[in-house]
């Protein structure tokens, strides 16, 4: 039997790499987006720090913003710098 | 409430009712209002403490900011210890001050409650008079303690002497918990109370 396809769909799945389940800010699932966005994806991407620590970049930007002294980490409290 | 704050805070109390603590019954949250920004906690007095056997009630205000700036507790229950006022309840913790962090929670908050409790800061008072008291004379002050405790908090170490003596001041006319907090405040020296009471 010989089968012509005629047409395909492809299916893809994707999901973060994260050394967590959930962001320490929001404490919704890194699967999910932060709670100002609607869909997960690169709108609402995932920042590492150098201390290993990871966030949403909204959450992350929103607490280095409300902080007026020092921008530590809200997990370890090590000084916050992205990782490169 | 704030989209963030209110999602965290129903997580957050999720996390705090399946907890191991509150499952052994040591720590609890309640929300009388539906809007999550008023909180009620409870923790217990931890064992080996003048607050052992204490149920101790907590006021918890969630700030339309939270988790970028830390809840607004105080002590409902009336308490002695050098870094909770013994008049209005008022805490003095560094992390629900300047040390705060986005990652800590309710129950990491009752937590770090209960080990205040178990290891006061006299250098950092919220209550100068306790804090005086707790490192001049600790014996004292764990005798006042523990009766506060049995008096406001639901302990069970009843001490007779120091009832008769806030008993012989309210004869005098004068409220019971004015007259406790200036026997406590005047290491249960009687004259000396009523001296405070007066001026």
């Amino acid at each position: 039997m010989k089968v012509k396809v005629k047409s395909w769909t492809a299916v893809a799945t994707w999901r973060w790499i994260a050394n967590d389940d959930n962001c320490g800010i929001c404490r919704t699932a890194f699967d999910g987006c932060c709670p100002d966005c609607k869909m997960p994806g690169d709108d609402c991407p995932l920042v590492w720090g150098q201390c290993s620590h990871v966030f949403h970049m909204h959450c992350i930007l929103k607490w280095l913003n409300s902080q007026q002294v020092h921008q530590l980490c809200p997990m370890c409290r090590q000084e916050w710098k992205f990782k490169e | 409430m704030a989209n963030i704050a209110a999602g965290r805070i129903q997580r957050e109390l999720r996390e705090v009712m399946n907890s191991d603590e509150a499952i052994k019954n040591q720590i609890k949250i309640e929300f009388p209002i539906d809007d999550y920004s008023e909180l009620q906690g409870e923790i217990i007095g931890p064992p080996e403490t003048p607050y052992q056997g204490g149920r101790f009630k907590l006021h918890i205000k969630v700030p339309e900011t939270y988790p970028f700036n830390p809840p607004q507790v105080k002590f409902v229950t009336k308490i002695w210890h050098p870094n909770i006022s013994s008049v209005t309840g008022a805490i003095c913790l560094d992390i629900l001050k300047d040390q705060w962090a986005a990652a800590m929670t309710l129950r990491t908050v009752l937590l770090s409650l209960q080990a205040l409790l178990a290891d006061a800061e006299p250098d950092d008072p919220q209550d100068a008079v306790v804090a005086k008291q707790y490192k001049d004379d600790h014996d004292e002050y764990i005798r006042t303690a523990k009766h506060w405790t049995t008096v406001y908090a639901g302990g069970n170490t009843k001490n007779q002497e120091l009832e008769q003596k806030v008993k012989q001041i309210v004869e005098m006319g004068f409220e019971e918990t004015c007259a406790r907090e200036a026997l406590s405040s005047s290491c249960w020296d009687v004259a000396k109370a009523i001296e405070n009471l007066m001026s």
